[in-house]
């Protein structure tokens, strides 16, 4: 009698511990196996606009967070400078073209009279010709490069995009090749997942996805585009072409390390803004089309 | 899916929210459990309160995913 009550017993136990296991099974696949992160930024490319051409800034076109075309003027520069640099060119260019054209009547004077002239003349005349010409030619493209710098001074949006983060006010000395403002080139928009990379067998390029912002409930449609390359090893430093230079302590504990995963958007819901930075949860639904990959436990 | 539970602006990952619930209803259910037949069945009698919050977990989170989400977006 004891000994059935021992056996009942026993199996009683091994049935509560078999399903505390599958419990913990069905937590690690809902937790960690299944690709989602909370890890999500929404990013865009950003173009830093700069000035081509240093000068004072006279006008600014555009205000914060203003929406431009391609090809808007955002600021002026200094106009009146570079109109005045043109006009120095073209009389510059004008007062070679006179003294050329008086050396080319010069030199047909002196050929005209080969008896009376010395060929030495002549042949310095003819010189003088090539010599002006080829100033005349320095002269016409110092004009070009001018009446291009007064093309410059109007800095124009090199994309469709959003203005952001505007501190030009007019009377700012600006320096050439210093940027002035963002643009945020909206066709860019995406949204970064990064995923840890345990997670990753289950992604693959394709598969659709949902993303959540973070306090919005409606779902934002995408699909995986790709997959980054690459990241940094963390555990090696100094470049390549030297020297593998790795670092001796290995911790005890550790995290998987989280991958980019690029999500394009295919529908956004009417109302939901996306701005670049911002949080999203991505949750990855993977097409069933028939791949194994296999998986290790959480050992 | 919910991933993450605001809590007055600190977003708590779901997993450590339904585990506290879980816990805390386990808690709560002990003096009933303890009063089961079964409870004097096990080598172990805690073992059931285990299971009980394992499952409670895993339950509380695949519920919230299921319909929680639902009733919220609609």
């Amino acid at each position: 009698m004891l000994h059935r009550h021992n056996l009942v017993r026993s199996l009683a136990t091994l049935l509560v511990i078999l399903v505390i296991l599958a419990g913990i099974y069905a937590l690690w696949l809902r937790y960690q196996v299944e690709p989602v992160t909370r890890d999500g930024k929404v990013r865009a490319d950003m173009v830093p606009v700069a000035a081509d051409v240093a000068g004072l800034v006279t006008e600014v076109r555009v205000a914060d967070n203003q929406p431009v075309r391609k090809g808007d003027v955002l600021f002026v520069i200094d106009r009146p400078r570079y109109r005045l640099a043109l006009e120095q060119a073209e009389a510059d260019l004008a007062s070679r073209r006179v003294a050329l054209a008086q050396a080319i009547r010069e030199d047909r004077r002196n050929r005209a009279m080969p008896e009376v002239i010395a060929a030495e003349t002549i042949e310095q005349g003819r010189a003088r010709v090539e010599e002006l010409r080829s100033a005349a030619g320095q002269a016409a493209a110092a004009r070009d490069l001018a009446r291009f710098n007064l093309g410059r001074t109007l800095v124009r949006a090199p994309v469709d995009g959003v203005i952001s983060n505007v501190s030009l006010q007019p009377g700012v000395y600006l320096m050439a090749g210093r940027p002035a403002l963002a643009l945020v080139y909206n066709r860019s928009m995406r949204v970064e997942g990064y995923f840890e990379e345990t997670k990753l067998p289950a992604i693959r390029v394709g598969d659709p996805a949902s993303i959540y912002l973070m306090g919005v409930a409606d779902e934002i449609r995408g699909h995986v585009q790709s997959i980054a390359g690459g990241v940094e090893d963390r555990e090696r430093v100094g470049s390549d072409g030297q020297l593998a230079n790795v670092n001796p302590t290995f911790t005890w504990v550790r995290l998987a390390q989280r991958i980019p995963v690029r999500i394009a958007i295919d529908r956004i819901p009417a109302n939901v803004r996306m701005i670049p930075g911002q949080t999203a949860t991505v949750v990855v639904h993977p097409r069933d089309d028939g791949r194994s990959v296999h998986r290790s436990l959480p050992w | 899916m919910i991933e993450e539970i605001n809590l007055l602006g600190v977003y708590l990952p779901a997993a450590l929210a339904w585990g506290v619930l879980a816990a805390v209803l386990v808690y709560l259910l002990r003096g009933w459990l303890q009063r089961l037949p079964a409870y004097r069945l096990l080598w172990h009698p805690s073992l059931l309160e285990l299971a009980l919050f394992v499952l409670l977990w895993w339950g509380l989170s695949a519920l919230a995913d299921g319909f929680l989400y639902r009733w919220f977006t609609t």
